[in-house]
């Protein structure tokens, strides 16, 4: 047996309990959604379910009202993406091509604006929101997110452009082309693996976030999914596990494809940025 | 513009936005904190340390207090301790890394309050697929009813946090073990040093920077975090998985004394700040005697 | 700051005119009338979407928006909301927390806008928990009772001739039917979360305790809550319940007596609405809850309330009229399986002659509601935390309820 091929089945194996117990959730979630509705709390208690029923999935988008909520989450995830991309990747290029007075201070807020939790900050968030005048508009969300996201993208965004080369803009700077053109000419478009890696990371935490929104939103129009979940869940008389599970599912995997598909990336962004 | 002032004019509108959101908010609890507040946040009149005081009064705070400390111990000491070994693992070359990868990752792309639900119903006493699992396993004969009691439900949550932070954890090592270059551990060879060696020579000081921001960024995040233990237990059965936030949480939703729990607010705040200055100095330290 | 369609542009729109409308500025459109309902079941949203589209249809100059709301979080909502001043005008409050509300002023009193016809229409039982002070500040959307469900094959295979009527009876049943093993539980115990504290007011009340004594102070630490406690406790260390009694939720011991495996349980009407849909083979019957010398029952109403600051009170007041008219109730009170509060309802052949309500109905006259104090949440909250260190064995019963006791009293200033 070659070494590598070794080395494969060791890694596997030393790996494999901690994958079992990550996978163990998912397997609960897709059996318990595909169940018929009286099998779900049958006795004795069964993994596999009498008949796959993918028409669970289709009743569920009607009951729950599935693809509003979804529909509101893609756009609150991506307008808050957009948002804090536009003031990251300024202030991770300032970060990464000029030394100026401040710069110190300016990390240590950035690290302080990740110590207060959304559920520390909720009620004074809320007050704030309705100060501006947009409570139950998902907007507010944008904001929000887009905020709390600053730190991260500054932090991945500042290591990648730090990798930028700056021969060729200092090349482009001979040639009489202005800082500004430069940016736009040179700089962005080899940035823009990195903005789409840093755009992922920050879309995938919005899309997540469960407390402002559940503090936020006040119509069944506005909600996001994991505030449509968790409604599901919370304070029911009679709680409907497998349309739960079900929402729950549709909501998790094409989010885990892309983040499976575009991980690598986020490897060397998140942790050089967060310590650079 | 002049290049000068560049700079600022760069950082300024993400410095503006994030302190609009979260310095205001701030503010406005230090407002709350220091008045007497009615059960729905109208202010009332100054009142100084009252609030304070009665914080300071009560019990369960230190409970929860020191559960924090358990919690954030745990799942942090915990993940750390999983997480080195497993991006060790997966920065070695192998077959199929690309998709051990990903399965390490998944936890991460589901929202917390998801994972939480999922959890729930799988440890329920008597309809729980993990229950039915284990027995099948021959692992234990009767079921447990996970979530009767703090001794059984609060390691559970400990070790579902540490399965939700491994993939953070494993992202910033593995960017650490890419940027350590390969000759020097050529060079190491040369000079007949075991892996063990190299390890402990080469490897672990070189990641002294990764393990302290992934130290300080868990601390800040499990300190802070609310869904897991709000869904499985809202902190009971009696207070058993009580920590502060799902305190501050009772204390202003369901109790209504949000005076109170701005000084929990301000205090987790406060806490937490002392950590991540400690972390700095940490960092200086280390800087300068490298 | 990033391009909006047009949907997202309207919400906008529609948002900053709500906040002109709080502020004060009303315009000269549509009144907008707010209302935030509670999610009962996933009938509740579809139930008043209906009910708003109708009022609409016969008021076109009125606009109504129902938020709805999972219950777990309504509390936290309303506080944040009037918090922010942006509540809405109408809200379904628990009517245990009404005197908060009335105590700080957030809630419009309702009598100027009532008749006594309009009166009338309500059963007063129902109705009088919401009177505060002589002035009535919400009116009852949804009201309950406790009753025993027990099931009836179990109860055969144990040998036992019917429901047990006292609490001597259910220990012995509760005992039968656990002996029968294969997984069966005699009597189901509530442990965690929403009422756990009620499932042992139901002992308490029986053995003639009450949660609050003459004076005001908490009677907890009674002889009769002591015996309500060590009963149960016994019922655990016995194996007469499920195990683990302080994860199981209401919801928990429902789905367990669903299946068939618990023998007797105290809950709501609703559970026999969902067994009809959800397990209709099971056999199962609705008793009294027994009796240990005195006899009391959990009655509970919710209750849809007006906010003072509401700019809009005509209005709103135009669409409460609407949704208290007895078909619009009647089909409320049977989706989600509440007792009519109505009392043309209450006469509707279905509620007359069901067999399971019939039996709540009967124990009305004994109902006891929560008591009428500020912060009852937190009283009700050191009760749940002295029963669960109780149920697994961490402290003694006598030793738990005097804490829990003195700690209510310290809270209610006794």
């Amino acid at each position: 047996m070659s070494k590598r091929a070794r080395r494969s089945i060791i890694s596997w194996l030393v790996l494999s309990p901690l994958m079992v117990v990550i996978l163990f959730p998912f397997a609960v979630m897709f059996f318990t959604a595909v169940k018929p509705a009286d099998e779900v709390l049958a006795t004795p208690t069964a993994w596999l379910p009498s008949t796959i029923r993918w028409a669970n999935f289709v009743e569920m988008w009607q009951v729950t009202g599935f693809g509003r909520a979804l529909l509101n989450s893609l756009y609150v995830s991506t307008a808050s993406t957009l948002g804090a991309l536009i003031v990251a990747v300024p202030a991770a290029y300032a970060l990464s091509r000029f030394e100026f007075k401040g710069k110190g201070a300016y990390r240590q807020f950035l690290l302080i604006t990740q110590m207060l939790s959304p559920i520390v900050l909720v009620l004074g968030l809320f007050r704030l929101s309705v100060a501006v005048g947009l409570l139950d508009s998902v907007n507010v969300l944008v904001m929000i997110y887009a905020a709390f996201n600053i730190a991260f993208a500054v932090w991945m965004l500042q290591s990648y452009f730090a990798t930028i080369p700056r021969d060729l803009e200092e090349a482009a700077w001979l040639e009489g082309a202005s800082r500004f053109r430069t940016v736009i000419i040179v700089f962005l478009p080899l940035a823009v693996p990195a903005m789409v890696v840093t755009a992922i990371f920050t879309f995938i935490n919005s899309w997540n976030e469960f407390v402002l929104a559940l503090t936020m939103l006040r119509s069944a129009e506005s909600h996001t999914l994991p505030i449509k979940i968790f409604s599901l869940v919370a304070g029911r008389y009679t709680v409907e596990w497998h349309h739960i599970m079900g929402a729950t599912l549709l909501a998790t995997v094409p989010v885990a494809i892309i983040f499976g598909w575009l991980q690598r990336y986020l490897v060397r962004g998140l942790a050089l940025g967060a310590v650079k | 513009m002049s290049s000068r002032l560049a700079p600022a004019y760069l950082i300024l509108p993400s410095f503006f936005l994030a302190a609009f959101i979260i310095l205001f908010p701030l503010w406005d609890l230090s407002q709350l904190a220091t008045h007497n507040v009615n059960r729905f946040g109208q202010i009332r009149y100054f009142s100084g340390f009252e609030n304070l005081l009665a914080v300071l009064d009560d019990s369960l705070f230190y409970q929860s207090l020191w559960r924090t400390v358990l919690w954030t111990v745990g799942v942090v000491g915990g993940t750390i301790l999983l997480s080195f070994p497993i991006a060790l693992i997966l920065n070695e070359d192998f077959a199929g890394r690309g998709l051990a990868r990903v399965i390490i990752m998944l936890p991460w792309s589901v929202s917390l309050t998801m994972t939480a639900i999922v959890w729930r119903w799988s440890l329920n006493g008597q309809f729980g697929l993990l229950n039915k699992t284990l027995q099948d396993l021959g692992i234990i004969g009767e079921p447990i009813v996970w979530l009767a009691s703090g001794a059984t439900a609060f390691p559970m949550q400990i070790a579902i946090g540490i399965l939700v932070s491994i993939p953070f954890a494993v992202t910033v090592f593995l960017g650490g073990l890419s940027s350590i270059p390969a000759d020097i551990y050529e060079a190491a060879r040369v000079d007949g040093a075991s892996p063990w060696q190299q390890l402990r020579t080469l490897t672990l000081p070189l990641m002294r920077p990764f393990i302290n921001i992934a130290l300080v960024l868990n601390v800040i995040y499990v300190f802070n975090s609310f869904p897991i233990i709000w869904v499985l237990t809202q902190g009971g059965p009696a207070n058993q998985t009580d920590i502060l936030v799902t305190y501050l949480y009772k204390l202003a939703f369901r109790f209504g004394k949000m005076g109170e729990a701005s000084v929990v607010s301000l205090i987790m705040f406060a806490l937490l700040l002392a950590i991540t200055l400690l972390y700095t100095r940490m960092v200086i330290r280390d800087e300068q005697t490298r | 700051m990033m391009p909006l369609n047009g949907r997202l542009a309207a919400q906008i729109t529609a948002a900053s005119a709500a906040a002109l409308l709080l502020g004060g500025i009303a315009t000269a459109q549509a009144a907008e009338v707010r209302v935030t309902v509670a999610e009962y079941s996933s009938a509740t949203g579809p139930y008043f979407q209906e009910a708003a589209a109708a009022f609409e249809a016969a008021n076109p100059d009125t606009d109504i928006q129902i938020e709805v709301v999972p219950w777990d979080v309504l509390l936290q909502k309303l506080t944040t909301d009037i918090s922010g001043n942006a509540n809405s005008d109408l809200a379904i409050i628990g009517t245990r927390w009404l005197v908060d509300f009335v105590e700080q002023d957030v809630v419009s009193e309702l009598d100027s806008f009532m008749d006594d016809d309009f009166r009338n229409r309500f059963i007063a039982t129902f109705l009088s928990p919401s009177v505060m002070g002589g002035k009535t500040y919400g009116l009852p959307i949804a009201a309950s009772a406790r009753a025993m469900y027990y099931n009836k094959d179990l109860l055969a295979q144990a040998n036992v001739d019917g429901p047990p009527a006292t609490w001597d009876d259910l220990v012995t049943t509760a005992k039968a039917i656990s002996a029968l093993g294969d997984n069966t539980f005699g009597y189901g115990l509530q442990g965690n979360e929403i009422e756990t504290d009620v499932y042992f007011y139901y002992a308490m009340w029986a053995f003639g305790g009450s949660i609050l004594n003459d004076d005001g102070s908490s009677g907890v630490d009674s002889d009769a809550a002591l015996k309500a406690a060590t009963l149960y406790k016994s019922l655990i260390d016995d194996g007469s319940t499920q195990p683990g009694v302080t994860a199981n939720t209401r919801e928990d011991v429902q789905n367990l007596f669903k299946e068939g495996r618990v023998g007797m349980m105290i809950t709501a009407p609703f559970l026999s609405s969902q067994i009809k849909t959800e397990a209709p083979d099971l056999n199962y019957g609705v008793a009294a809850i027994p009796s240990g010398g005195a006899n009391g029952t959990y009655g509970v109403t919710d209750s849809i309330v007006m906010f003072d600051n509401s700019e809009v009170k005509d209005d709103a007041w135009a669409f409460l009229d609407f949704i208290f008219q007895d078909d619009w109730r009647s089909k409320f009170t049977r989706t989600e399986g509440f007792l009519p509060v109505n009392v043309a309802v209450s006469q509707e052949d279905h509620f007359q002659n069901d067999e399971d309500l019939k039996v709540f109905s009967a124990v009305l006259p004994d109902a006891r509601f929560a008591p009428v104090i500020a912060g009852w949440e937190e009283v009700a909250d050191t009760t749940v935390r002295a029963l669960q260190r109780i149920y697994l064995g961490e402290a003694e019963p006598a030793e738990a309820l005097a804490t829990a006791a003195s700690e209510a009293n310290r809270i209610l200033g006794k």
